[in-house]
């Protein structure tokens, strides 16, 4: 359901302003970055081998 | 931070983006000036869209975060930078959507009701106001952006179709289109049927 608000205060400029933070920005781009890397992925299944072959030997 | 020293004064023209946008797909840290630049016009574009200020400075913070990883898949086509971002921002908005993390809002004031009112060629009385009010929400989604974009935000015809991916001639038939629903709308659900 679409909600209404009708004449709802904006913040101002400077509070927008004030809420910058690019520090965090990249904090988490770096996160979804390794998150992406190939290199997370094939770790994960490089150990989930070595687990399953010391588990049948 | 090196990008902090980039001069803010040097990128009004959009080469001198381009510079900026090229230098921020080999070093994140490099789009601090564009961030600068474009953080308060996207944090309104979602402000009005949602009911909580609080999910707006999240969804924004993420938008940003999702143009930088995409940043190396950016290529200019004539499409203004911040068309790109508006973009992100709507998709950002409708994932918030669905995962229920946000409600979409229409935030509305006194002179964009009367603006439309004025659309329909309908004087601005109070029953009047009440009943735009009333059928605003009923509109689908794609018609509501269009009326949100051209008459609440004022938005040319070429921008909404740059954010929205469609021609600017589309773009100013579909708004056509979508202020024909809403009046519609208006006319099934005023009595007195002005």
């Amino acid at each position: 359901m679409t909600k209404l608000l009708v004449n709802r205060k904006e913040p101002s400029r400077n509070e927008i302003a004030n809420r910058q933070d690019f520090e965090t920005v990249l904090v988490n781009v770096r996160k979804v970055k390794s998150l992406n890397s190939p290199w997370f992925y094939g770790a994960i299944a490089f150990s989930s081998l070595l687990i399953l072959t010391f588990l049948i030997l | 931070m090196s990008a902090n020293l980039l001069n803010l004064s040097l990128f009004g023209k959009p080469e001198d983006e381009l510079i900026i946008i090229e230098r921020a797909k080999k070093n994140p840290a490099h789009f601090a000036p564009l961030y600068k630049k474009y953080h308060e016009a996207i944090f309104r574009y979602v402000y009005k869209r949602v009911d909580e200020e609080e999910s707006a400075y999240d969804i924004t913070s993420c938008v940003f975060v999702k143009a930088i990883v995409n940043l190396p898949r950016y290529e200019y086509r004539g499409i203004p930078f911040s068309s790109w971002l508006f973009r992100i921002a709507k998709s950002e908005l409708y994932q918030s959507f669905r995962d229920r993390k946000a409600q979409r809002t229409i935030s509305i004031d006194s002179i964009q009701i009367g603006r439309v009112l004025e659309e329909f060629n309908i004087d601005e009385a109070e029953h009047k106001r009440e009943i735009l009010l009333k059928v605003l929400p009923m509109l689908k989604e794609k018609p509501l952006q269009l009326i949100e974009m051209r008459f609440f935000e004022r938005r040319s015809f070429r921008e909404i179709g740059e954010i929205l991916g469609l021609t600017e001639n589309n773009a100013k038939v579909k708004t056509f289109r979508a202020l024909i629903k809403l009046k519609e709308l208006y006319a099934k659900h005023n009595p007195q049927k002005s």
